[in-house]
């Protein structure tokens, strides 16, 4: 019970650890489906987990959710419209305007709208991402229909004042300042700026200073009625909600609105080295995406602490843990609408970098030309356990409905996404590689004492081997 | 060298086959190619699961001939948390190297009896979609499997395994001192000293015995812990009356099956469990203050400098898990909230919490004021982190020891209900996750030897008044302050002034008269 019972803040004594129990567990289906699909196609198959069930009011606003039957639920708006629906001039409203959702509406003023939400223990959070925004409750189960209230009340009648935009300009330069210290998300968005130049995925979220002392109320009304449209919007929840009750206030709240590039920061006084290499990978749902998410999990993630051997179906992981070549490192593959960055982010110590990125490419040589049936199979295993464990509790589950209603129209069902993955086999991952690895440009960021770090001519030549 | 003959490797494999050579195998593939926002034609047609009957599941707890506690909880879903939890962490490490249960977490799951190496226990789990962790606190560790339900036997055997038949070979002993020294000096470079501070105020508060011993293995004492040291301490703490095989998704007869098969006769590799010599103390609460002089000029880790802090905590005895009082301790701990000056985080993480409302909206040169409560089953540790420019340390040390003696005052209805009904959603969003559960069961089972359940600890939350918040504080205020500070400490006051604050009426500071300033 002392466990249980603990705030989330002092959770954390060994972070990395609880995130790894926490990610375990969730809904599966059974592995005799897979036995099904080989034999007997368009069988029934049974998922013990719930359905997601999806309707669409006439203004297209599309209302799915998952019902677990717990006492508590995640409920939220997911809306298609982030950082890369602005131009150069008006780049950080949508980010500005996650800001001001919480800071008064017409019916609530911000001290109300705080006040409720923490009296009735819910949680609200809001986030945008380069492609979405998204605005989500935490309550208890019997709270739904105020935590639904409270979601269209905030994006449909925020009051968008100008003292309030006066402050929260402060807050967003400050907040770009705690930005600036992870040194993850500062890589990340020159990984961006360099890879996609100047076009809009290429900017950062919060915006360039200038825009953010500059943002008025009327280019945050513009981007709201361009860009909040029914049929851009899925209202989703999970955990303990039912869905007609959650279409019926849906219908009530709702019904009626409407490449050779790099960046370098070189900075000898930092004591580690932040490196991003990638190369241009594909949108969220073409195709090859499920292999490349095999070939990120066989290249994985690696972090010093973990102890040696942790993760040994990467070779890269046994490479940098022998050889000392890297504090850490993470494989990913970062999807977009039509176009996506997948490569590998490392923390290393100055003198490790050159070895590191040889390893890392030759990896990605091997993944190109001669990765055997085992590593695939392995690492198909791991990438179907790691995307279910993750979809444990209300809003893990509820983000994932709303992130793929806005992805795929849809929500993949798990024994299709397994039956897509059991498909793959060292051959696909060969060709899927060498279309979108071998032999091309990698977008570069680096920020640290980065001076070892090889030159460009030289890593774009470690992405091929032999001329064929 | 390495380096040179791995890299001829890799240029003679594609001398060998060439680029050319694989690619002709490429239209082999029988990956579809279709998008994914359309279903794969010829998928079976899902038959979905309710939820229906799922609120009748309950705690059920069997205890073996062997005095093993098996535990287990239903759960709607295909997969399973299973796990050992065993009585044992850094507080009962008094009559070793401190250590051990840290090098334990680290080499969980390595080699076995029945498993050669770390990597074929990941290759059996991955075939049944599973994975495995393990922890350790001051009292407890936990080692856990999630996985698919159908291979419960399998995760049982391996658990058994892992717990009472590890090798641990010399290369793996070796490679855990070598992480923990990782783990070291990471936490040294961390700018969130939060561990750390942690760390230091169980010292202080529990001077050199069971709780306030190092959770982290000292630099010292990494290279004297050994196969010997570990098998000693094994075979004293690790027996099956002090283990709880618990499971969260599963039925409680087969996992009391799979626990008789595999846990019942199994003997621990050390040879019999003596469990004569165990440490049996309870925590005494001492007080007192550690201090760790430090320069936070510059603990960024890139090019945006973050400001020079100084960091306290200081704290005071609450109480034990047991104790009834536990419930208005953790109903004050949730009112006192906090967090960062930055952000509460949007509505609903505690921004009308005392720790934001008294403190950080008031003075805004604070960097950070977050309550924390730590309880064990003989004491507990009520405590406040704070951070402030080093010039300030002694206002933000008195405004935190006014803090404290404000407690004692009387709590309003609002900021008491909302307490109340914040640490039941937390509780209740917490048991979202079945791993959660899983711990949940298991500390409890462990620790009691039964369950109170989720709704039952609502109730309690929600019968705690005014008065108990009044009394439980007034007992915690006579106890001594536990101290610990981090940081350029010039301006800290002494330990005395502390203590003399928090046993005053208004927790004020006594006031200094210095001739030269």
């Amino acid at each position: 019970m002392a466990a249980s019972l603990q705030r989330l803040t002092s959770a954390g004594g060994n972070l990395l650890q609880r995130n790894l129990l926490k990610t375990f567990s969730s809904n599966r289906l059974t592995p005799g489906s897979r036995r099904l699909l080989s034999t007997q196609a368009a069988q029934q198959v049974a998922l013990n987990v719930p359905e997601t069930k999806v309707t669409t009011l006439e203004n297209g606003l599309r209302v799915s959710s998952e019902d677990a039957g717990l006492t508590t639920c995640t409920v939220g708006l997911w809306i298609d419209a982030g950082s890369r629906y602005e131009n150069a001039r008006n780049n950080g409203t949508a980010h500005f305007l996650e800001h001001m959702a919480f800071k008064g509406t017409r019916k609530r003023s911000q001290l109300d709208l705080e006040l409720e939400i923490e009296n009735m223990g819910a949680h609200l959070n809001a986030y945008t991402s380069r492609e979405q925004t998204v605005y989500y409750a935490k309550a208890f189960s019997k709270d739904l229909p105020r935590a639904v209230e409270i979601l269209a009340d905030i994006i449909q009648n925020s009051t968008l004042g100008e003292a309030e935009i006066e402050r929260e300009r402060g807050v967003i330069l400050r907040e770009m300042q705690e930005v600036e210290t992870n040194l993850q998300e500062v890589v990340f968005d020159y990984l961006h700026a360099t890879a996609y130049r100047d076009s809009a995925l290429g900017r950062t979220i919060l915006g360039p200073t200038e825009n953010i002392k500059t943002i008025n109320r009327g280019d945050l009304v513009e981007y709201i009625t361009t860009h909040y449209k029914g049929p851009r919007i899925v209202l989703a929840a999970a955990g303990g909600v039912s869905h007609d009750e959650l279409n019926d206030l849906a219908k009530y709240h709702f019904g009626k609105a409407s490449w050779r590039s790099e960046i370098r920061v070189r900075d000898d006084k930092m004591p580690l080295a932040h490196i991003a290499i990638a190369v241009e990978a594909v949108g969220w749902s073409h195709p090859d995406t499920i292999p490349l998410m095999v070939a990120n999990t066989l290249i994985g993630n690696w972090d010093r602490s973990f102890g040696g051997g942790v993760n040994l179906s990467s070779k890269l992981a046994q490479m940098a843990c022998q050889g000392n070549l890297c504090h850490s490192f993470q494989s990913f593959n970062t999807c977009y609408t039509d176009t996506g960055l997948w490569g590998l982010y490392m923390v290393c110590e100055p003198g490790t970098i050159d070895e590191m990125m040889h390893y890392t490419q030759m990896e990605w040589m091997s993944l190109c030309t001669s990765v055997t049936e085992g590593e695939v199979a392995r690492a198909k295993n791991l990438l179907k356990t790691n995307m279910l464990l993750h979809l444990d509790g209300s809003t893990p589950i509820c983000e994932d409905i709303g992130r793929q209603m806005l992805c795929y129209s849809r929500r993949i069902p798990l024994h299709e996404l397994e039956a897509r993955i059991d498909a793959i086999d060292a051959t696909t991952i060969k060709d899927v590689c060498t279309k979108y690895i071998y032999n091309k440009a990698p977008a570069i960021a680096a920020v640290g004492p980065i001076e070892q770090l090889p030159d460009y001519n030289q890593i774009r030549g470690g992405m091929y081997w032999m001329k064929p | 060298m390495a380096t040179h003959m791995s890299r001829c490797r890799g240029w003679s494999r594609v001398q060998r086959y060439g680029i050319a050579a694989y690619r002709k195998y490429s239209s082999g593939s029988r990956y579809p190619n279709i998008s994914l926002s359309a279903p794969l034609p010829g998928i079976p047609k899902p038959v979905f699961a309710s939820v229906d009957g799922q609120e009748t599941y309950e705690t059920r707890i069997t205890v073996l001939e062997n005095g093993l506690k098996v535990a287990s909880q239903n759960k709607f879903g295909q997969f399973c948390t299973v796990g050992i939890l065993v009585n044992s962490g850094s507080r009962h490490e008094a009559k070793y190297p401190s250590g051990i249960a840290h090098f334990v977490e680290k080499l969980a799951f390595s080699s076995t009896a029945q498993y050669g190496s770390k990597d074929e226990i990941l290759l059996t789990l991955e075939k049944h979609g599973g994975i495995c962790d393990c922890q350790t606190s001051r009292d407890t560790t936990i080692y856990a499997v999630s996985a698919e339900v159908k291979g419960l036997d399998t995760v049982v055997s391996l658990l058994s395994d892992a717990v009472l038949q590890p090798r641990l070979l010399d290369e793996e002993i070796e490679m855990t001192r070598m992480a923990v020294r990782f783990e070291l000096e990471d936490l040294n470079m961390r700018p969130d000293p939060e561990p750390l501070l942690t760390e230091m105020i169980h010292a202080a508060a529990y001077r050199g015995n069971t709780v306030g011993l190092p959770r982290f293995c000292p630099a010292d004492t990494v290279d004297t812990i050994d196969k010997k040291v570990l098998h000693s301490y094994l075979s004293n703490y690790y027996c099956p009356e002090r283990m709880v095989l618990a499971g969260v998704g599963i039925e409680h007869e087969q996992l009391v099956e799979c626990a008789r098969k595999y846990l019942l006769d199994a003997k621990p590799v050390w040879g019999a469990s003596a469990g004569a010599n165990v440490d049996l103390s309870v925590a005494q609460y001492t007080g007192g203050i550690v201090k760790m002089e430090k320069d936070m000029s510059d603990v960024s880790l890139g090019p945006t400098p973050i400001p020079e802090l100084t960091h306290i905590m200081i704290g005071l005895e609450s109480c034990s898990f047991l104790e009834d009082d536990f419930i208005p301790f953790a109903v004050l701990n949730m009112m006192m909230g906090g967090g960062g000056s930055f952000s509460a985080g949007g509505p609903g993480k505690g921004m009308f919490t005392r720790l934001y409302l008294n403190v950080l909206n008031r003075h805004h040169w604070m960097y950070n004021a977050t309550a924390y409560h730590h309880s064990y089953e003989d004491s507990g540790l009520l405590c406040i982190h704070a951070s402030a420019d080093p010039r300030q340390v002694r206002e933000m040390v008195e405004i935190i020891t006014r803090e404290f003696i404000q407690m004692a005052g009387s709590a309003g209805e609002m900021e008491l209900e909302r307490a109340k009904t914040q640490l039941k959603s937390m509780l209740m969003m917490n048991l979202e996750s079945r791993p959660v559960i899983f711990e949940d069961v298991g500390r409890q089972v462990l620790s009691t030897g039964k369950r109170k359940l989720p709704h039952e600890l609502c109730d309690l939350i929600s019968n705690v008044t005014a008065s108990d918040i009044k009394r439980v504080t007034t007992k915690m205020l006579r106890s001594k302050p536990a101290v610990a500070a981090l940081g350029d400490l010039t301006e800290l006051p002494s330990y005395e002034h502390i203590q003399a604050a928090l046993s005053s009426k208004d927790g004020r500071l006594p006031r200094m008269y210095r001739l030269f300033r």
